[in-house]
């Protein structure tokens, strides 16, 4: 286990989720920063729908990586791009195999398999699983600031969901095949078995403690915290590991002001039940500060706090 | 060139199958015995070919009968294979032509 956030930036791949509008951009955004600036070459991927990186960098980010900093690249994936892309690919890899009849009749059928319910967050996943395997070389961490934690839970499973359904097909493929003929040469065996394949890979990477880990945002409230709860229990019940949690905007001790000192004795008891609840797991608190974040000056700020080397554990 | 060659070679050319040859009749009595002992067997094997092809198509074009499929945008490269085995599956069906609006073949 990584016994400080800094240890975090050696992984190949970091995910970035909480609940909503704890500051999971923010503290996504910051860490890239924090990461490139060490040297490593960082993809800072957000995959909400609604996308809030780019307001963060304060310039435009697209379906493709786009260079923000020396280091640091962005990308917003977004599913109807993805999707489209995906079935281009898929059209443009059989139109040299079949003669043009089948292709009429196949691409008909593309298109409207294409457009069923579930297809855009298909080339999503597939997107994420391509980035995850480390198919872009050009990067040597890549961030992901998730979206709110349910969304990003199924994600998570859908490889193990996805492989168990190939593999069903795949045998249930190959039990026909043994009769007629050889399941070496199948165009379709292969095409599953470079599927499966690529499941697998992106399976193995997810789960591997070495090189990803999961990092949770909060902040010292109780819904946050038990949200916070859930989110660890489930994802280590898929296998992942917990890189550690970011407890955001912890606000100052000393206030003049009745109100900020009132809330900050409630915000006590949440800091201690946090300590109580998350021993094992490492902890950074970062406190509340007297601007809102963005644009590089302050996130680079933001990345000192989050990654100096002491840490309450 | 003769008539006798002229026709000899146009029943060559016609020829289609492996049993337009003239066979010896050892191979003639050969063919007969395994058909007679495996012919059943032989049967059956194909009729169960035919029974997991018709599962696999099911697999992988679920959304047709309703059901959900997860694997769908990972089919759609194998979609253009399976056209065949479609066409096949209602063939044995006793159908001419394709019973589904969404899935045209003939």
């Amino acid at each position: 286990m990584a016994h400080t956030f800094r240890a975090l930036i050696a992984k190949r791949v970091l995910f970035f989720g909480g609940k909503g509008g704890v500051g999971k951009t923010t503290c996504a955004s910051a860490m890239a920063l924090a990461a490139s600036q060490a040297g490593k070459r960082v993809l800072l991927v957000s995959t909400d729908p609604a996308h809030s990186t780019s307001d963060m960098f304060e310039r435009p980010i697209g379906p493709e990586p786009v260079p923000l900093l020396p280091n640091l690249h962005g990308l917003e994936i977004d599913g109807a791009f993805e999707s489209r892309r995906y079935v281009a690919n898929v059209k443009e890899h059989i139109k040299g195999i079949f003669g043009h009849q089948i292709l009429k009749e196949a691409n008909k059928q593309i298109d409207l398999a294409a457009s069923m319910p579930g297809a855009e967050e298909m080339a999503l996943f597939d997107r994420i699983g391509a980035l995850i395997r480390g198919e872009d070389d050009r990067f040597d961490l890549v961030l992901f600031d998730t979206a709110p934690t349910g969304h990003t839970l199924r994600l998570i499973r859908m490889p193990e969901l996805m492989e168990a359904w190939i593999r069903a097909l795949s045998r249930s493929r190959r039990a026909m095949l043994g009769i007629e003929q050889d399941d070496a040469t199948d165009p379709v065996m292969l095409s599953l078995g470079e599927r499966l394949e690529h499941l697998r890979e992106f399976r193995a990477r997810l789960l591997s403690p070495r090189s990803c880990a999961f990092v949770l945002v909060m902040v010292a409230e109780r819904l946050p915290i038990e949200e916070t709860a859930r989110a660890i229990e489930q994802l280590e019940d898929a296998g992942v590991t917990i890189g550690g949690l970011v407890v955001n905007r912890v606000l100052p001790e000393t206030s003049p002001d009745p109100f900020l000192r009132a809330r900050h004795e409630q915000e006590v008891i949440y800091l201690d039940e946090i300590e109580r609840r998350f021993t094992s797991h490492l902890k950074v608190r970062v406190p509340q500060l007297a601007s809102d974040v963005h644009g590089v000056k302050t996130l680079e700020h933001l990345a000192g706090l989050l990654i100096k080397e002491k840490v309450l554990s | 060139m003769n008539i006798r060659a002229e026709a000899r070679r146009l029943r060559h050319a016609t020829r289609v199958s492996r049993y337009d040859h003239p066979v010896s009749l050892g191979k003639n009595i050969r063919d007969f015995f395994h058909g007679a002992a495996y012919g059943a067997y032989e049967r059956e094997l194909r009729l169960q070919a035919a029974e997991l092809n018709d599962l696999f198509l099911l697999l992988c074009y679920m959304e047709i009968v309703g059901l959900p499929n997860p694997a769908t945008l990972y089919l759609l490269d194998v979609y253009p294979y399976l056209l065949e085995q479609f066409h096949q599956w209602h063939r044995r069906m006793g159908m001419d032509r394709s019973p589904l609006g969404t899935l045209p073949c003939c």
